[in-house]
């Protein structure tokens, strides 16, 4: 827990100085020129690395702007460049579509799936319960979520969407997710609500507040960090996932951006040009959002991946 | 807090999680346990057939396979991705123009849908049309069947596997890094230690915790590889890239075997825990020792 925690602040500290390298000495005169040219070549090698690591994403955008003739013959030219690969992509994709159902399920599972969390979170950590240990006892319950892999849970949770009647709907996926984020929404809130002083909700309800202004106006605001990170954290999963998405969705009006994303190959066949296009038409808006939100999302995903 | 714990409030406050988690989690896990000892190609009742299933997998050839297969993935995936995570945070931690911005694209390939960075993939690694083998053309060196062929998919799959999780691997290290106490690494060089010793006796044993958390976190995302192998091969020719994940995910829903696909989901589930537990407690112990 604390090292998670420390993590959190080490990733908040980073911007504010880059502390000297720990083996670095003092240095003078022709050390000094030596330690230049090592900085030099370090800066080399980072530029480098990063370079390499963005390679296949520079590709992919470099072959959405080739006529199809040139992909495989000479991909490297940058001589006749096209938007055309875009207007087949933008035509023949529901880009609106797409977006819109990911969007919808996404928010509305993670909205649900946190405020649900927290309800029981507060009930496990802050209310009295007559038996003490039934309430270690439902919280282990959910933390054992943890260890379950949702692989197994595909073809159970199919029968039971079709059981319930909610196939074909969106609600058949969104439980789901609700379901599947409840462990580690558990495992962070009741993590924190525990390393939490309640003397400030002692004092409020000694004030008159009833249970729901306590929940709404005195808890929640100051949980806003652990919120942030498990918001991130499940909006990314639910956002990126496929597995369930593939087996849960059968409607074609439903599909989101990552079955989408499945069925390019067999949807633009060597159209490659189209399907580098359609790939970057995924990969951007995401790589914006990312680049917006960039410190938040590294420590939101990272925390929550070191806790969960 | 007595106040607002009456019996019914707890109760309100507890259900709808519990309602949930129950029926979405639980209720699924149990059932899948039960159809794994049961025979069902969807429709009409389930035969109970006791553990023919689990006999049928240790029969199955290309159960083998996956099994192989994920085990390769796994052990080339963490012997490469720890040390280079690694090296990349003691790298990017040197004060470094836009430092912040190089360590903010590492990251970039974790936030990428798995799916997606197949799609990517099958670009560069692809024998005729990827980049790799043409760069290697280029270069007068003989063109390989990185996906497709008989034997290199899951080394192409830890390629990709690394790609898309060694920034988010660097991120923890870096973060850990930070957390070094100064006076120590600082008493350690004023001693005269040199960059390599230090690294050696000082920094790495001290970080021996931040490691065994990525270990941990690779082991069980190797474990989940599946959207890389549907995308990049579909887990053919003939089953022979496949890992245990998409095999399962063929026989249950592409096959409809469905007793038989739960008894391989259970198989994993016990597999991953059983390495996850066995690396925590091998870790406990060496630290005990230490």
């Amino acid at each position: 827990m604390s090292m998670s925690t420390s993590i959190n602040t080490a990733l908040d500290r980073e911007r504010v100085a880059t502390p000297p390298g720990p083996w670095t000495r003092p240095a003078s005169g022709g050390r000094k020129r030596r330690g230049r040219t090592v900085a030099f070549a370090i800066g080399v090698v980072a530029y480098l690395v990063t370079f390499l690591i963005i390679l296949p994403l520079l590709w992919i955008v470099l072959l959405s702007f080739q006529p199809s003739g040139n992909i495989l013959s000479n991909p490297f030219s940058f001589t006749h460049l096209t938007f055309d690969n875009y207007v087949n992509a933008i035509a023949s994709l529901p880009l609106l579509r797409m977006y819109g159902n990911t969007i919808l399920i996404a928010v509305v599972s993670v909205v649900i799936g946190t405020a649900i969390s927290f309800m029981s979170a507060f009930a496990l950590t802050r209310m009295v319960f007559r038996r003490r240990r039934a309430q270690s006892a439902v919280r282990f319950y959910l933390l054992a979520g943890l260890a379950i892999p949702v692989y197994i849970l595909l073809f159970p949770v199919y029968r039971l969407d079709l059981a319930l009647g909610i196939f074909g709907t969106y609600a058949a996926l969104i439980v789901p997710y609700i379901a599947v984020t409840i462990p580690f929404n558990t495992l962070l809130m009741t993590g924190f609500l525990r390393e939490f002083p309640g003397e400030i909700e002692e004092a409020a309800i000694i004030d008159g507040v009833g249970l729901w202004r306590l929940c709404w106006s005195v808890v929640l605001p100051l949980m806003r960090p652990v919120i942030a990170t498990i918001l991130i954290f499940n909006v990314v999963y639910v956002f990126n996932e496929f597995p369930f998405a593939s087996i849960l969705i059968n409607n074609p009006d439903m599909v989101t951006v990552s079955l989408a994303v499945s069925r390019f190959q067999g949807q633009f066949t060597v159209d490659y040009g189209g399907m580098m296009a359609s790939a970057t038409l995924v990969l951007l808006p995401q790589l914006i959002i990312y680049a917006i939100f960039q410190r938040q999302v590294i420590a939101g995903m990272t925390v929550g991946a070191v806790k969960g | 807090m007595v106040w607002v714990s009456t019996r019914w409030k707890i109760l309100l406050m507890l259900a709808p999680t519990l309602i949930v988690f129950t029926m979405f989690v639980i209720y699924p896990l149990v059932y899948s346990g039960m159809f794994s000892f049961t025979k069902f190609q969807g429709f009409g009742n389930p035969s109970w057939i006791g553990f023919d299933n689990y006999v049928g997998l240790f029969t199955d050839p290309f159960f083998w396979q996956a099994l192989q297969n994920t085990v390769v993935i796994l052990v080339v995936s963490i012997a490469i991705l720890i040390p280079a995570a690694f090296a990349l945070a003691l790298l990017l931690r040197r004060a470094i123009p836009a430092g912040g911005v190089l360590r903010a694209l590492v990251f970039g390939p974790a936030i990428i849908a798995p799916i997606l960075v197949g799609l990517i993939w099958v670009f560069i690694l692809d024998p005729k049309i990827g980049l790799l083998n043409r760069v290697l053309g280029d270069l007068g060196i003989p063109s390989l069947q990185w996906i497709g062929g008989n034997y290199l998919t899951p080394i192409s799959v830890s390629a990709v596997f690394i790609w898309s999780s060694v920034g988010f691997a660097m991120t923890i290290f870096y973060a850990g890094l930070q957390l070094l106490p100064a006076d120590v690494m600082e008493a350690s060089s004023l001693d005269g230690a040199t960059g390599w010793q230090q690294l050696r006796f000082v920094t790495i044993p001290m970080m021996r915790e931040t490691f065994a958390i990525v270990t941990i976190l690779m082991i069980t995302n190797v474990f989940k590889i599946f959207e890389l192998v549907y995308m990049l091969t579909g887990g053919g020719p003939v089953h022979r890239s496949e890992t245990l994940v998409s095999y399962m995910y063929f026989i249950t829903f592409t096959n409809q075997q469905y007793g038989y696909g739960m008894a391989l989901a259970v198989v994993i589930t016990v597999l991953g825990a059983i390495i996850s537990v066995g690396y925590l407690a091998a870790v406990r112990r060496k630290e005990a020792k230490a």
